[in-house]
């Protein structure tokens, strides 16, 4: 059983806490995706996890295993790199069997083990070649096959879409997602790319300043973000957020919102240390919001953008605070107009 | 394209360049072609002051012969070899494996230690002379190949080191970390995946060295005065005999010293291939 455990984990390079504190279970077999903004620690926890980095605090366990004193090799790990890291003088095969011919295992079974790994990637064809004559989506599924031959317990990608075109990155994701569904080996995939996040996903980790922002499966976060962060980084557009007041339903899961001309009770209220009439944030998602004329939420459209699958209007209320409104219709709403909406309660948030 | 093609330019300034381009050729090429001349005139030419105009004789194989079979060239040629091919090795190997070092680990003092190797090049070693002569003939080293070879390697690993760390340094660090998670160890890595990479750099470095060492004067007159170990260089001043001056033998013979750089260039050409990282990142 290969789960991973990290207990207080803490990393910092010099007089600077990249790692604060992390405390994290990953089961057997699940797709665990670390995402946020660049900067937040995500690619150094996952060093931390391979053992390219030491820990500065905390435990790590693999398999039930401390893992904290062994070396990378000895951490049943493989990793997939951004950059790929091929070995440029050595053709695809010799990538794939380099470590085990290293390590003394026979030719036939080096034989064996590259070609089932070559068969699940679909690149036979591509075993003689050097990674100079290969593109980059095939240069990334040669890196996956170095992490497969190894037969590891858990896979761990550092941003392996990223260097790759948008067409290639979508056909890669889904590639990725029936490799893990073939496989059932724990990975851990760090990403910044939200959709890369809730796609892939079984359960997500969102990091900021390195710290542990909510732990969840994609619908979770979505539906119930933890935070203002959490809220506003997943999901495209962003979340938008007015500013108000808290005019009832402190302490409890349930709160009255007035702000910005509106006036909402029954709202999900996520922090609880909030009394009444203190300043809060009143958030919602620009796919939440409904056309309404006699609408309280109004603003002036200032831009309007048609991506054909949806229509994205940029807005300022007459406070100015800016916020969007989404919608798969198309529609004609031109610059300058004035729009009213209305909100549901049932799917706003208060933070 | 740049530089814009001469077909390209102006009719006046394409006969300004046909015209130009032989005689800076020519201005560039000849105190070589000096030497040459020089070499296959006979001594008689030389004594009588017919040291430019056309030889009265063209004595080409004679002197050339002469020079192998009425000196100790040979043997000075050999001792050449004696010291440069082992200093080559010794200094580059060393450099490959400091170089490693101070590239690849993270230690306090990884850069302090690599500026050390950077200000020790800026030492002028006309200024060792005399302790390192001192030196050599205390430790029973001078007069001796040994000794040679130790104290060009030793000269000479500083600024290889510094060559070789910034190469290697120039190697995507995955390509190691991903070595590492794969268990190979380190000195596989160095040599499985550093040394074929930085391959190119080993024969510009080895080409480079080879030829500061071959063409040593000073250090050889410094250190050595028997013919046992006397490399071609200081060598050639013994053909000028004791009384004879003999110029047409010091040519010859500075002619032939002056091939095995050039051969080794080419032989080693063929390692001079950039690029040989390419595929191993997004490219």
């Amino acid at each position: 059983m290969a789960q991973v455990e990290l207990k207080g984990v803490k990393k910092s390079f010099g007089k600077t806490d990249v790692i604060r504190d992390v405390n994290l279970q990953i089961n057997d077999g699940e797709f665990v995706v670390f995402v946020g903004p660049s900067g937040c620690g995500k690619s150094t926890l996952l060093r931390l996890i391979a053992g390219l980095e030491e820990l500065s605090s905390g435990e790590i366990h693999i398999a039930d295993r401390a893992v904290m004193d062994l070396p990378p090799s000895k951490r049943g790990i493989a990793m997939v790199f951004q950059s790929y890291a091929l070995y440029p003088h050595m053709s695809v095969f010799h990538n794939m069997a380099f470590s085990l011919d290293l390590q003394g295992v026979s030719k036939a079974e080096i034989h064996e083990r590259v070609l089932a790994a070559a068969k699940i990637l679909q690149m036979e064809h591509l075993l003689d070649r050097r990674p100079a004559a290969l593109s980059g989506g095939q240069r990334q599924r040669v890196a996956i096959g170095r992490a497969i031959v190894r037969n590891p317990d858990v896979f761990l990608f550092d941003e392996p879409l990223s260097n790759l075109d948008a067409a290639l990155r979508h056909d890669t994701r889904v590639e990725i997602a029936k490799l893990h569904k073939q496989l059932g080996a724990t990975t851990v995939y760090v990403t910044h790319d939200q959709v890369e996040a809730m796609t892939l996903a079984d359960k997500i980790v969102v990091l900021k300043d390195g710290e542990v922002m909510q732990v969840g499966s994609p619908m979770d976060l979505f539906k119930s973000p933890a935070n203002e962060f959490v809220a506003g980084f997943l999901g495209s557009p962003k979340m938008n957020f007015f500013e108000g007041e808290l005019t009832g339903g402190a302490g409890t899961d349930q709160g009255h919102f007035k702000g910005e001309g509106l006036t909402l009770s029954g709202v999900r209220l996520v922090s609880t240390d909030k009394s009444v009439g203190d300043k809060i944030l009143l958030g919602i998602r620009p796919q939440h919001m409904t056309l309404d004329s006699d609408g309280l939420l109004k603003g002036r459209a200032t831009l309007v953008e048609r991506l054909g699958t949806e229509t994205v209007v940029e807005l300022l209320t007459e406070q100015g605070t800016s916020f969007r409104f989404a919608c798969p219709e198309m529609l004609d709403i031109a610059t300058g107009q004035d729009v009213s909406f209305s909100i549901d309660a049932a799917r706003a948030h208060l933070f | 394209m740049f530089p814009t093609p001469i077909q390209h330019a102006s009719k006046t300034r394409q006969r300004l360049y046909t015209v130009a381009l032989p005689v800076v050729l020519f201005l560039w090429l000849l105190p070589l072609l000096a030497i040459f001349m020089t070499s296959i005139r006979p001594a008689l030419d030389i004594n009588s002051g017919n040291l430019f105009g056309w030889p009265s004789s063209f004595d080409l194989i004679d002197n050339y012969v002469a020079v192998f079979t009425q000196s100790e060239a040979l043997r000075y040629f050999w001792n050449s070899v004696k010291v440069t091919v082992p200093t080559v090795i010794i200094s580059v190997s060393l450099a490959c494996l400091a170089g490693y070092g101070l590239a690849i680990y993270r230690f306090k003092l990884a850069l302090p230690l690599f500026f050390l190797f950077i200000a020790g090049n800026f030492v002028p070693f006309q200024i060792l002379m005399v302790p390192v002569r001192d030196l050599s003939v205390r430790t029973g080293l001078y007069d001796t190949v040994t000794g040679l070879v130790l104290f060009h390697a030793a000269f000479q690993t500083g600024f290889c080191t510094l060559f070789m760390r910034n190469f290697i340094r120039d190697l995507p660090r995955e390509l190691i970390e991903s070595a590492r998670i794969e268990g190979v160890g380190e000195l596989r890595i160095f040599w499985f995946l550093v040394l074929p990479l930085v391959r190119p750099a080993i024969a510009a470095l080895s080409v480079l060295i080879f030829t500061f060492i071959w063409n040593d004067f000073f250090w050889a007159t410094v250190l050595t005065q028997g013919e046992s170990s006397k490399p071609i260089t200081a060598g050639i001043r013994a053909l000028n005999g004791q009384f004879v001056s003999q110029w047409h033998l010091v040519s010859a013979a500075s002619l032939m010293a002056a091939v095995p750089p050039i051969l080794i260039f080419f032989a080693m050409q063929k390692h001079f291939i950039a690029g040989l990282t390419l595929g191993a990142t997004k490219g």
